[in-house]
Protein backbone atom coordinates (compact mmCIF):
# COMPACT_ATOMS: atom_id res chain seq x y z
CA UNK A 1 0.00 0.00 0.00
CA UNK A 2 2.83 2.23 0.89
CA UNK A 3 4.50 1.68 -2.09
CA UNK A 4 1.50 2.24 -4.42
CA UNK A 5 0.98 5.36 -2.70
CA UNK A 6 4.76 6.60 -2.80
CA UNK A 7 5.07 5.90 -6.47
CA UNK A 8 1.42 7.15 -7.44
CA UNK A 9 2.65 10.53 -5.89
CA UNK A 10 5.91 10.67 -7.44
CA UNK A 11 4.77 10.16 -10.96
CA UNK A 12 2.08 13.17 -10.41
CA UNK A 13 4.39 15.20 -8.76
CA UNK A 14 6.79 15.18 -11.52
CA UNK A 15 4.08 15.23 -14.34
CA UNK A 16 2.82 18.66 -12.18
CA UNK A 17 6.04 20.14 -12.65
CA UNK A 18 6.39 19.16 -16.03
CA UNK A 19 2.76 21.13 -17.32
CA UNK A 20 3.99 24.18 -15.03
CA UNK A 21 7.22 24.41 -16.99
CA UNK A 22 4.81 23.79 -19.66
CA UNK A 23 2.73 26.84 -18.72
CA UNK A 24 5.77 28.88 -18.12
CA UNK A 25 7.15 28.61 -21.30
CA UNK A 26 4.03 29.75 -23.27
CA UNK A 27 4.51 32.92 -21.00
CA UNK A 28 8.70 33.01 -21.63
CA UNK A 29 7.42 32.94 -25.65
CA UNK A 30 4.75 35.55 -25.33
CA UNK A 31 6.99 38.09 -23.35
CA UNK A 32 10.05 37.14 -25.87
CA UNK A 33 8.11 37.71 -28.60
CA UNK A 34 7.07 41.49 -27.52
CA UNK A 35 10.70 41.67 -27.08
CA UNK A 36 11.51 41.12 -30.50
CA UNK A 37 8.90 42.52 -32.16
CA UNK A 38 10.37 46.02 -30.36
CA UNK A 39 13.83 45.05 -30.95
CA UNK A 40 13.26 44.37 -33.94
CA UNK A 41 11.28 48.34 -34.24
CA UNK A 42 14.21 49.80 -32.79
CA UNK A 43 16.92 47.88 -34.02
CA UNK A 44 15.83 46.14 -37.49
CA UNK A 45 17.50 43.25 -38.07
CA UNK A 46 20.23 43.62 -35.28
CA UNK A 47 22.13 40.92 -33.40
CA UNK A 48 20.28 41.54 -30.48
CA UNK A 49 17.06 40.74 -32.70
CA UNK A 50 18.88 37.43 -34.21
CA UNK A 51 19.32 36.61 -30.24
CA UNK A 52 16.01 37.29 -29.20
CA UNK A 53 14.54 35.28 -31.97
CA UNK A 54 16.88 32.21 -31.45
CA UNK A 55 15.44 32.53 -27.75
CA UNK A 56 12.16 31.80 -28.74
CA UNK A 57 12.97 29.20 -31.35
CA UNK A 58 14.95 27.56 -28.06
CA UNK A 59 11.36 28.19 -26.02
CA UNK A 60 9.97 26.50 -28.73
CA UNK A 61 12.37 23.48 -28.92
CA UNK A 62 11.75 22.99 -25.21
CA UNK A 63 7.97 23.08 -25.49
CA UNK A 64 7.83 20.97 -28.13
CA UNK A 65 9.84 18.12 -26.00
CA UNK A 66 7.61 19.13 -22.86
CA UNK A 67 4.88 18.49 -24.86
CA UNK A 68 5.92 14.62 -25.70
CA UNK A 69 6.59 13.97 -22.36
CA UNK A 70 3.66 14.84 -20.61
CA UNK A 71 1.68 13.36 -23.70
CA UNK A 72 3.88 10.17 -23.04
CA UNK A 73 3.68 9.82 -18.91
CA UNK A 74 0.26 10.81 -18.96
CA UNK A 75 -0.11 7.21 -21.15
CA UNK A 76 2.28 5.34 -20.11
CA UNK A 77 1.02 6.34 -16.45
CA UNK A 78 -2.17 6.00 -17.14
CA UNK A 79 -2.93 9.49 -15.60
CA UNK A 80 -6.42 10.95 -15.50
CA UNK A 81 -8.14 8.82 -17.94
CA UNK A 82 -11.43 10.52 -17.91
CA UNK A 83 -9.81 13.81 -18.46
CA UNK A 84 -6.63 12.87 -20.24
CA UNK A 85 -8.08 13.29 -24.08
CA UNK A 86 -8.53 16.79 -22.65
CA UNK A 87 -5.35 17.72 -21.34
CA UNK A 88 -3.35 16.44 -24.05
CA UNK A 89 -5.85 18.97 -26.43
CA UNK A 90 -5.17 21.19 -24.03
CA UNK A 91 -1.52 21.15 -23.93
CA UNK A 92 -1.62 20.61 -27.77
CA UNK A 93 -3.06 24.22 -28.63
CA UNK A 94 -1.18 25.50 -26.14
CA UNK A 95 2.13 24.81 -27.93
CA UNK A 96 0.32 25.84 -31.05
CA UNK A 97 -0.06 29.08 -29.49
CA UNK A 98 3.86 28.75 -28.62
CA UNK A 99 4.89 28.01 -32.54
CA UNK A 100 2.70 31.01 -33.62
CA UNK A 101 4.92 32.98 -31.50
CA UNK A 102 7.92 31.87 -33.05
CA UNK A 103 7.13 31.44 -36.45
CA UNK A 104 5.62 35.12 -36.69
CA UNK A 105 9.11 36.49 -35.27
CA UNK A 106 10.72 34.48 -37.83
CA UNK A 107 8.86 36.19 -40.21
CA UNK A 108 10.01 39.26 -39.48
CA UNK A 109 13.49 38.71 -40.05
CA UNK A 110 13.18 36.65 -43.39
CA UNK A 111 10.71 39.50 -44.53
CA UNK A 112 12.78 42.46 -43.19
CA UNK A 113 8.97 44.48 -43.35
CA UNK A 114 10.18 48.50 -43.32
CA UNK A 115 8.10 50.25 -41.09
CA UNK A 116 7.53 54.11 -40.79
CA UNK A 117 7.82 54.97 -37.21
CA UNK A 118 4.27 56.38 -37.27
CA UNK A 119 2.97 53.03 -36.86
CA UNK A 120 5.26 51.93 -33.96
CA UNK A 121 3.73 52.48 -31.50
CA UNK A 122 0.44 51.36 -32.35
CA UNK A 123 1.69 47.66 -33.58
CA UNK A 124 3.56 47.75 -30.02
CA UNK A 125 0.00 48.13 -28.79
CA UNK A 126 -0.91 45.28 -30.77
CA UNK A 127 1.80 43.06 -30.08
CA UNK A 128 0.99 43.54 -25.90
CA UNK A 129 -2.50 42.87 -26.66
CA UNK A 130 -1.59 39.61 -28.21
CA UNK A 131 0.87 38.93 -26.22
CA UNK A 132 -1.15 39.26 -22.74
CA UNK A 133 -3.96 37.47 -24.52
CA UNK A 134 -1.52 34.21 -24.11
CA UNK A 135 -0.44 34.90 -20.97
CA UNK A 136 -3.86 34.92 -19.79
CA UNK A 137 -4.73 32.08 -21.82
CA UNK A 138 -1.47 30.14 -19.91
CA UNK A 139 -3.47 31.31 -16.27
CA UNK A 140 -6.31 30.75 -17.16
CA UNK A 141 -5.19 26.90 -18.64
CA UNK A 142 -2.67 26.47 -15.17
CA UNK A 143 -5.85 27.28 -13.32
CA UNK A 144 -7.41 24.55 -14.91
CA UNK A 145 -5.36 22.03 -13.00
CA UNK A 146 -5.40 24.17 -9.07
CA UNK A 147 -8.09 26.46 -9.36
CA UNK A 148 -10.62 25.90 -11.95
CA UNK A 149 -13.58 28.96 -10.36
CA UNK A 150 -10.71 31.24 -11.88
CA UNK A 151 -10.55 30.04 -15.59
CA UNK A 152 -13.82 31.68 -16.07
CA UNK A 153 -12.01 35.28 -14.79
CA UNK A 154 -8.98 34.76 -17.36
CA UNK A 155 -10.69 33.46 -19.97
CA UNK A 156 -12.75 36.87 -19.73
CA UNK A 157 -9.56 39.01 -19.93
CA UNK A 158 -8.84 36.66 -23.51
CA UNK A 159 -11.86 37.66 -25.03
CA UNK A 160 -11.51 40.95 -24.29
CA UNK A 161 -8.12 40.99 -25.65
CA UNK A 162 -8.99 38.79 -28.40
CA UNK A 163 -11.33 41.81 -29.38
CA UNK A 164 -8.50 44.69 -28.42
CA UNK A 165 -6.59 43.12 -30.92
CA UNK A 166 -8.91 42.71 -33.40
CA UNK A 167 -9.74 46.39 -33.34
CA UNK A 168 -5.78 47.89 -33.03
CA UNK A 169 -5.23 45.49 -36.29
CA UNK A 170 -7.92 46.69 -38.26
CA UNK A 171 -7.16 50.89 -37.56
CA UNK A 172 -3.93 49.53 -38.11
CA UNK A 173 -4.45 48.02 -41.82
CA UNK A 174 -6.61 51.17 -42.70
CA UNK A 175 -4.00 53.40 -41.63
CA UNK A 176 -1.84 51.20 -43.91
CA UNK A 177 -3.77 51.43 -46.77
CA UNK A 178 -4.43 55.26 -46.49
CA UNK A 179 -1.05 56.23 -46.97
CA UNK A 180 1.52 56.64 -49.87
CA UNK A 181 3.60 53.43 -49.11
CA UNK A 182 4.11 51.14 -52.45
CA UNK A 183 1.15 48.58 -52.51
CA UNK A 184 3.58 45.46 -51.84
CA UNK A 185 4.74 46.92 -48.60
CA UNK A 186 0.83 47.07 -47.96
CA UNK A 187 -0.33 44.36 -48.17
CA UNK A 188 3.01 42.52 -46.45
CA UNK A 189 2.45 44.75 -43.53
CA UNK A 190 -0.71 43.55 -43.43
CA UNK A 191 -0.16 40.11 -43.60
CA UNK A 192 1.89 40.56 -40.72
CA UNK A 193 -0.42 42.22 -38.72
CA UNK A 194 -3.34 39.34 -39.56
CA UNK A 195 -0.24 36.66 -38.69
CA UNK A 196 0.06 38.86 -35.14
CA UNK A 197 -3.26 39.29 -34.74
CA UNK A 198 -4.15 35.27 -35.39
CA UNK A 199 -2.29 34.22 -32.27
CA UNK A 200 -4.56 36.17 -30.38
CA UNK A 201 -7.55 34.50 -32.32
CA UNK A 202 -5.58 30.82 -31.65
CA UNK A 203 -5.34 31.74 -27.67
CA UNK A 204 -9.72 32.55 -28.01
CA UNK A 205 -10.51 29.23 -29.44
CA UNK A 206 -8.10 27.32 -27.15
CA UNK A 207 -10.13 29.34 -24.21
CA UNK A 208 -13.04 28.18 -26.12
CA UNK A 209 -12.14 24.75 -25.54
CA UNK A 210 -10.67 25.27 -22.27
CA UNK A 211 -13.98 26.02 -20.40
CA UNK A 212 -15.75 23.12 -22.04
CA UNK A 213 -13.13 21.09 -20.36
CA UNK A 214 -13.71 22.97 -17.27
CA UNK A 215 -17.17 22.18 -17.37
CA UNK A 216 -16.53 18.30 -17.88
CA UNK A 217 -13.83 18.76 -15.13
CA UNK A 218 -16.38 19.92 -12.28
CA UNK A 219 -18.04 17.47 -10.33
CA UNK B 1 -21.93 -35.02 5.74
CA UNK B 2 -24.86 -35.82 3.05
CA UNK B 3 -23.48 -35.12 -0.60
CA UNK B 4 -27.54 -34.21 -1.05
CA UNK B 5 -26.90 -31.01 1.04
CA UNK B 6 -24.62 -29.62 -1.22
CA UNK B 7 -27.13 -30.28 -4.70
CA UNK B 8 -29.62 -27.95 -2.21
CA UNK B 9 -27.24 -25.75 -1.56
CA UNK B 10 -26.65 -25.62 -5.29
CA UNK B 11 -29.12 -22.70 -5.78
CA UNK B 12 -27.58 -20.45 -2.80
CA UNK B 13 -24.26 -20.98 -4.54
CA UNK B 14 -25.89 -20.07 -7.58
CA UNK B 15 -27.57 -16.66 -5.91
CA UNK B 16 -24.17 -16.18 -4.72
CA UNK B 17 -22.36 -16.30 -8.09
CA UNK B 18 -24.87 -14.22 -9.66
CA UNK B 19 -24.40 -11.33 -6.92
CA UNK B 20 -20.90 -11.33 -7.79
CA UNK B 21 -21.34 -11.29 -10.95
CA UNK B 22 -23.52 -8.36 -11.20
CA UNK B 23 -23.46 -6.29 -8.36
CA UNK B 24 -19.91 -6.46 -7.85
CA UNK B 25 -19.47 -4.36 -10.92
CA UNK B 26 -21.22 -1.53 -8.62
CA UNK B 27 -18.74 -1.63 -6.10
CA UNK B 28 -15.63 -1.24 -8.81
CA UNK B 29 -17.20 -1.22 -11.75
CA UNK B 30 -16.37 2.31 -12.94
CA UNK B 31 -12.80 2.15 -11.12
CA UNK B 32 -12.11 -0.59 -13.96
CA UNK B 33 -13.95 0.63 -16.62
CA UNK B 34 -12.20 3.95 -16.28
CA UNK B 35 -9.10 1.87 -16.08
CA UNK B 36 -8.57 3.92 -12.84
CA UNK B 37 -7.89 0.69 -11.10
CA UNK B 38 -7.01 -3.02 -12.43
CA UNK B 39 -9.84 -5.61 -12.65
CA UNK B 40 -7.58 -7.73 -10.66
CA UNK B 41 -6.41 -5.39 -8.29
CA UNK B 42 -10.08 -4.31 -7.50
CA UNK B 43 -11.04 -7.81 -7.57
CA UNK B 44 -8.84 -9.47 -5.27
CA UNK B 45 -9.20 -6.62 -2.84
CA UNK B 46 -13.07 -6.65 -2.99
CA UNK B 47 -13.07 -10.45 -2.69
CA UNK B 48 -11.02 -10.17 0.31
CA UNK B 49 -13.24 -8.01 2.75
CA UNK B 50 -16.11 -10.00 0.56
CA UNK B 51 -15.60 -12.94 2.70
CA UNK B 52 -14.19 -10.79 5.82
CA UNK B 53 -17.62 -9.29 5.77
CA UNK B 54 -19.58 -11.82 5.17
CA UNK B 55 -17.80 -14.28 7.87
CA UNK B 56 -17.58 -11.89 10.95
CA UNK B 57 -20.30 -9.15 10.40
CA UNK B 58 -23.18 -11.76 7.74
CA UNK B 59 -25.04 -12.87 11.14
CA UNK B 60 -26.65 -10.12 11.68
CA UNK B 61 -29.13 -9.63 8.58
CA UNK B 62 -29.26 -13.71 8.71
CA UNK B 63 -30.55 -13.68 12.27
CA UNK B 64 -33.38 -10.99 11.04
CA UNK B 65 -34.60 -13.28 7.71
CA UNK B 66 -34.73 -16.16 10.09
CA UNK B 67 -36.99 -14.06 12.60
CA UNK B 68 -38.98 -13.77 9.67
CA UNK B 69 -39.41 -17.66 8.81
CA UNK B 70 -37.14 -20.28 10.01
CA UNK B 71 -36.35 -22.36 6.75
CA UNK B 72 -35.65 -25.33 8.87
CA UNK B 73 -35.65 -28.29 5.96
CA UNK B 74 -32.80 -28.09 3.56
CA UNK B 75 -35.30 -29.17 0.59
CA UNK B 76 -37.36 -26.28 1.86
CA UNK B 77 -33.93 -24.05 1.53
CA UNK B 78 -33.17 -24.74 -1.58
CA UNK B 79 -36.36 -24.08 -3.19
CA UNK B 80 -36.55 -20.48 -1.31
CA UNK B 81 -33.36 -19.92 -2.94
CA UNK B 82 -34.07 -21.12 -6.30
CA UNK B 83 -37.59 -19.40 -5.94
CA UNK B 84 -35.64 -16.13 -5.36
CA UNK B 85 -32.84 -16.31 -8.16
CA UNK B 86 -35.55 -17.72 -10.89
CA UNK B 87 -37.93 -14.70 -10.04
CA UNK B 88 -34.57 -12.17 -10.53
CA UNK B 89 -33.45 -14.01 -13.74
CA UNK B 90 -37.23 -13.55 -14.91
CA UNK B 91 -37.20 -9.98 -13.50
CA UNK B 92 -34.12 -8.91 -15.08
CA UNK B 93 -34.81 -10.64 -18.26
CA UNK B 94 -38.09 -8.16 -18.11
CA UNK B 95 -35.94 -5.34 -17.35
CA UNK B 96 -37.34 -5.13 -14.45
CA UNK B 97 -35.17 -3.70 -11.37
CA UNK B 98 -34.90 -6.41 -9.17
CA UNK B 99 -33.51 -7.36 -5.95
CA UNK B 100 -32.17 -10.48 -4.59
CA UNK B 101 -33.27 -9.73 -0.85
CA UNK B 102 -36.70 -8.98 -2.18
CA UNK B 103 -36.67 -12.05 -3.88
CA UNK B 104 -35.45 -14.03 -0.88
CA UNK B 105 -37.73 -12.35 1.62
CA UNK B 106 -40.62 -13.23 -0.70
CA UNK B 107 -39.54 -16.99 -1.21
CA UNK B 108 -39.60 -17.09 3.00
CA UNK B 109 -42.95 -15.88 2.76
CA UNK B 110 -43.74 -18.46 0.55
CA UNK B 111 -42.29 -21.32 2.37
CA UNK B 112 -44.20 -19.92 5.82
CA UNK B 113 -47.38 -20.36 4.24
CA UNK B 114 -46.69 -23.46 2.29
CA UNK B 115 -45.68 -25.04 5.81
CA UNK B 116 -47.93 -23.14 7.60
CA UNK B 117 -45.69 -21.42 10.19
CA UNK B 118 -46.48 -18.20 11.36
CA UNK B 119 -44.85 -14.95 9.28
CA UNK B 120 -43.75 -12.66 12.36
CA UNK B 121 -45.53 -9.26 10.47
CA UNK B 122 -43.47 -7.13 12.99
CA UNK B 123 -40.24 -8.47 11.09
CA UNK B 124 -41.76 -8.26 7.80
CA UNK B 125 -42.60 -4.07 8.18
CA UNK B 126 -39.06 -3.76 9.35
CA UNK B 127 -37.68 -5.38 6.55
CA UNK B 128 -39.98 -3.85 4.11
CA UNK B 129 -39.40 -0.28 5.67
CA UNK B 130 -35.78 -0.52 5.66
CA UNK B 131 -36.40 -1.06 1.65
CA UNK B 132 -37.96 2.30 0.87
CA UNK B 133 -35.54 3.52 3.20
CA UNK B 134 -32.50 2.11 1.73
CA UNK B 135 -32.66 4.17 -1.25
CA UNK B 136 -33.73 7.32 0.41
CA UNK B 137 -31.01 7.42 3.24
CA UNK B 138 -28.34 6.28 0.28
CA UNK B 139 -29.63 9.99 -1.63
CA UNK B 140 -29.23 11.86 1.57
CA UNK B 141 -25.73 10.26 2.19
CA UNK B 142 -25.18 11.10 -1.47
CA UNK B 143 -26.09 14.98 -0.78
CA UNK B 144 -23.92 15.56 1.99
CA UNK B 145 -20.72 13.46 0.39
CA UNK B 146 -21.39 15.40 -2.95
CA UNK B 147 -21.37 18.88 -1.29
CA UNK B 148 -18.37 17.86 1.03
CA UNK B 149 -16.10 16.65 -1.54
CA UNK B 150 -17.26 19.26 -4.05
CA UNK B 151 -16.26 22.30 -1.08
CA UNK B 152 -12.89 20.33 0.01
CA UNK B 153 -11.84 20.07 -4.28
CA UNK B 154 -12.73 24.06 -4.53
CA UNK B 155 -10.84 25.17 -1.35
CA UNK B 156 -7.92 22.84 -1.36
CA UNK B 157 -6.86 23.75 -4.96
CA UNK B 158 -5.57 20.53 -5.41
CA UNK B 159 -3.60 19.88 -8.53
CA UNK B 160 -5.45 17.54 -11.19
CA UNK B 161 -3.12 15.32 -11.07
CA UNK B 162 -2.86 15.11 -7.16
CA UNK B 163 -6.88 14.63 -7.10
CA UNK B 164 -6.29 11.62 -9.51
CA UNK B 165 -3.98 10.00 -7.11
CA UNK B 166 -6.09 10.59 -4.25
CA UNK B 167 -8.76 9.14 -6.00
CA UNK B 168 -6.71 5.95 -6.99
CA UNK B 169 -6.41 5.74 -3.43
CA UNK B 170 -9.74 5.74 -2.70
CA UNK B 171 -11.25 3.61 -5.13
CA UNK B 172 -9.18 1.45 -4.14
CA UNK B 173 -9.90 1.77 -0.26
CA UNK B 174 -13.85 1.70 -1.81
CA UNK B 175 -13.38 -1.10 -3.29
CA UNK B 176 -12.38 -3.07 0.40
CA UNK B 177 -15.58 -1.31 1.99
CA UNK B 178 -17.70 -2.08 -0.52
CA UNK B 179 -16.76 -5.74 -0.49
CA UNK B 180 -17.26 -5.85 2.99
CA UNK B 181 -20.62 -3.87 2.90
CA UNK B 182 -21.75 -6.42 0.76
CA UNK B 183 -20.50 -9.60 2.00
CA UNK B 184 -21.86 -8.46 5.34
CA UNK B 185 -25.29 -7.31 3.78
CA UNK B 186 -25.87 -9.66 1.43
CA UNK B 187 -24.60 -12.77 2.40
CA UNK B 188 -27.61 -13.15 4.10
CA UNK B 189 -29.69 -13.42 1.08
CA UNK B 190 -27.49 -16.50 -0.46
CA UNK B 191 -27.52 -18.64 2.75
CA UNK B 192 -29.16 -17.18 5.56
CA UNK B 193 -32.16 -19.68 4.26
CA UNK B 194 -29.70 -22.47 4.73
CA UNK B 195 -28.62 -21.63 8.34
CA UNK B 196 -31.06 -23.62 10.27
CA UNK B 197 -30.41 -26.62 8.04
CA UNK B 198 -26.85 -26.58 8.04
CA UNK B 199 -25.15 -30.09 8.59
CA UNK B 200 -21.51 -27.85 9.58
CA UNK B 201 -20.42 -28.36 13.02
CA UNK B 202 -19.04 -25.71 14.80
CA UNK B 203 -14.89 -25.92 14.92
CA UNK B 204 -12.64 -25.00 17.79
CA UNK B 205 -9.16 -23.94 16.06
CA UNK B 206 -6.02 -22.92 17.99
CA UNK B 207 -8.02 -21.11 20.44
CA UNK B 208 -10.24 -19.32 17.25
CA UNK B 209 -14.17 -20.75 17.52
CA UNK B 210 -15.68 -20.86 14.11
CA UNK B 211 -19.06 -21.62 13.85
CA UNK B 212 -21.08 -23.28 11.68
CA UNK B 213 -22.97 -20.50 9.96
CA UNK B 214 -19.99 -18.93 9.45
CA UNK B 215 -18.58 -21.54 7.72
CA UNK B 216 -21.91 -21.42 5.81
CA UNK B 217 -21.54 -17.56 4.82
CA UNK B 218 -18.09 -18.94 3.84
CA UNK B 219 -18.75 -21.17 1.04
CA UNK B 220 -21.52 -18.51 -0.19
CA UNK B 221 -18.56 -15.49 0.07
CA UNK B 222 -16.49 -18.23 -2.02
CA UNK B 223 -19.59 -17.99 -4.70
CA UNK B 224 -19.98 -14.48 -4.91
CA UNK B 225 -15.71 -14.10 -5.29
CA UNK B 226 -16.31 -17.28 -8.21
CA UNK B 227 -19.03 -15.16 -9.87
CA UNK B 228 -16.89 -11.75 -9.57
CA UNK B 229 -13.89 -13.50 -11.21
CA UNK B 230 -15.70 -15.86 -13.75
CA UNK B 231 -18.37 -12.70 -15.01
CA UNK B 232 -17.89 -9.35 -13.53
CA UNK B 233 -15.44 -8.28 -16.25
CA UNK B 234 -17.51 -9.52 -18.85
CA UNK B 235 -20.68 -7.21 -17.48
CA UNK B 236 -18.22 -4.18 -16.76
CA UNK B 237 -16.91 -4.65 -20.00
CA UNK B 238 -20.46 -5.19 -22.33
CA UNK B 239 -23.15 -4.64 -20.42
CA UNK B 240 -22.22 -1.86 -18.39
CA UNK B 241 -24.61 -0.39 -15.69
CA UNK B 242 -25.77 2.97 -14.61
CA UNK B 243 -22.61 4.37 -13.21
CA UNK B 244 -20.09 3.24 -16.35
CA UNK B 245 -21.31 7.26 -17.93
CA UNK B 246 -20.21 9.30 -14.82
CA UNK B 247 -16.80 10.67 -13.71
CA UNK B 248 -14.81 8.46 -11.37
CA UNK B 249 -15.42 11.16 -8.40
CA UNK B 250 -19.02 11.44 -8.97
CA UNK B 251 -19.29 6.88 -9.19
CA UNK B 252 -16.87 7.15 -5.73
CA UNK B 253 -19.01 9.01 -4.28
CA UNK B 254 -22.26 6.56 -5.24
CA UNK B 255 -20.52 3.62 -4.20
CA UNK B 256 -19.63 5.21 -1.00
CA UNK B 257 -23.14 5.93 -0.28
CA UNK B 258 -24.37 2.94 -1.52
CA UNK B 259 -21.72 0.96 1.01
CA UNK B 260 -22.30 2.86 3.59
CA UNK B 261 -25.88 2.51 3.69
CA UNK B 262 -25.45 -1.24 3.25
CA UNK B 263 -23.13 -1.16 6.26
CA UNK B 264 -25.18 0.49 8.19
CA UNK B 265 -28.10 -1.98 7.69
CA UNK B 266 -25.48 -5.05 8.89
CA UNK B 267 -23.39 -3.78 11.34
CA UNK B 268 -23.90 -4.74 14.77
CA UNK B 269 -21.90 -2.45 16.46
CA UNK B 270 -23.81 0.71 15.06
CA UNK B 271 -26.94 -0.47 16.12
CA UNK B 272 -25.59 -1.01 19.39
CA UNK B 273 -24.00 2.47 19.42
CA UNK B 274 -26.96 4.17 17.73
CA UNK B 275 -29.04 2.22 21.18
CA UNK B 276 -26.43 3.43 23.48
CA UNK B 277 -26.92 6.85 22.43
CA UNK B 278 -30.64 6.91 22.39
CA UNK B 279 -30.99 6.94 18.68
CA UNK B 280 -33.36 5.08 16.84
CA UNK B 281 -31.15 2.06 15.50
CA UNK B 282 -31.15 0.74 12.06
CA UNK B 283 -32.85 -2.45 11.96
CA UNK B 284 -30.27 -5.00 10.56
CA UNK B 285 -31.85 -5.93 6.88
CA UNK B 286 -30.56 -6.99 3.86
CA UNK B 287 -31.09 -4.47 1.54
CA UNK B 288 -31.03 -4.15 -2.51
CA UNK B 289 -27.68 -2.58 -3.26
CA UNK B 290 -28.41 -1.48 -6.90
CA UNK B 291 -31.51 0.74 -5.05
CA UNK B 292 -29.47 1.98 -2.98
CA UNK B 293 -27.10 3.15 -5.97
CA UNK B 294 -30.38 4.38 -7.53
CA UNK B 295 -31.04 6.15 -4.50
CA UNK B 296 -27.59 7.97 -4.47
CA UNK B 297 -28.06 8.74 -8.14
CA UNK B 298 -30.99 10.89 -7.72
CA UNK B 299 -29.44 12.05 -4.61
CA UNK B 300 -26.40 13.79 -6.54
CA UNK B 301 -29.21 14.99 -9.39
CA UNK B 302 -30.77 16.75 -6.48
CA UNK B 303 -27.77 18.28 -5.23
CA UNK B 304 -26.94 19.16 -8.64
CA UNK B 305 -29.91 21.31 -8.46
CA UNK B 306 -31.58 18.56 -11.40
CA UNK B 307 -35.37 19.06 -10.85
CA UNK B 308 -36.16 16.14 -13.75
CA UNK B 309 -36.21 13.44 -10.95
CA UNK B 310 -36.84 9.93 -13.09
CA UNK B 311 -39.99 8.88 -11.95
CA UNK B 312 -40.00 5.91 -14.42
CA UNK B 313 -37.27 4.61 -12.35
CA UNK B 314 -38.41 5.37 -9.24
CA UNK B 315 -41.88 3.61 -10.36
CA UNK B 316 -40.32 0.75 -11.43
CA UNK B 317 -38.48 0.45 -7.84
CA UNK B 318 -41.76 0.66 -6.07
CA UNK B 319 -43.30 -2.35 -8.35
CA UNK B 320 -39.71 -4.00 -7.63
CA UNK B 321 -40.83 -3.75 -3.94
CA UNK B 322 -44.48 -5.26 -4.50
CA UNK B 323 -44.23 -7.32 -7.69
CA UNK B 324 -40.51 -9.33 -6.77
CA UNK B 325 -41.51 -10.61 -3.36
CA UNK B 326 -45.40 -11.76 -4.20
CA UNK B 327 -44.08 -13.72 -7.60
CA UNK B 328 -41.07 -15.49 -5.35
CA UNK B 329 -43.85 -16.51 -2.98
CA UNK B 330 -46.00 -17.53 -5.47
CA UNK B 331 -43.00 -19.59 -6.97
CA UNK B 332 -41.68 -20.78 -4.32
CA UNK B 333 -45.22 -22.18 -2.82
CA UNK B 334 -46.09 -23.82 -5.72
CA UNK B 335 -42.39 -25.08 -6.68
CA UNK B 336 -42.46 -26.48 -2.43
CA UNK B 337 -45.83 -28.69 -3.48
CA UNK B 338 -43.91 -30.44 -6.04
CA UNK B 339 -40.81 -31.19 -4.01
CA UNK B 340 -42.88 -32.40 -1.56
CA UNK B 341 -45.48 -34.46 -3.45
CA UNK B 342 -43.49 -35.50 -6.66
CA UNK B 343 -40.20 -35.38 -5.42
CA UNK B 344 -40.94 -36.71 -2.35
CA UNK B 345 -38.67 -34.47 -0.09
CA UNK B 346 -38.96 -33.24 2.87
CA UNK B 347 -39.81 -29.17 2.71
CA UNK B 348 -40.12 -28.84 6.53
CA UNK B 349 -39.95 -29.99 9.43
Amino acid sequence: MFGIKISLFAGAKTLETKIDSFHDNVIDAAMTFNKSIATYLQEGRSEDFKKTNKQLRQIEHDADQLRRDIENRLYVQNLIPDLRADVLELVENLDKVINRFDEVSYQFYIERPEIPEIYHTRIMTLVTQVTECAENLSIASRSFFRNFSLVRDYSQKVYFLEHESDLSSGHLKESIFDSDMPLANKLQLSTLFDEIENIADLAEDCVDELLIFTIKRDI
Amino acid sequence: MDLLFFFFLSSGLFLGWSLGANDAANIFGTAVGSKMLKFKTAAATSCLFIVIGAVFAGGGTSATLNSLGSVNAIAGAFMVALSAALTVYWMVSSGLLVSTSQAIVGGIIGWNLYSGYDTDIHTLYTIVSSWVLCPLLSGFIAIIVYVLIKNILHFSHLHLLRQDSYLRIGLWLLAAFGGYALGANNIANVMGVFVESSPFKNIYLNGYYISNTQILFFLGAIAICVGIFTYSYKAIKTVGNNLMSMTPTIAWIIVFSQSLVLFAFSSQGLQASLKDLGLPSIPLVPVSSSQAVIGAIIGIGIAKGGRNISWNTITKIIIGWIATPLISAAICFISLFFLENVFQQKVYM
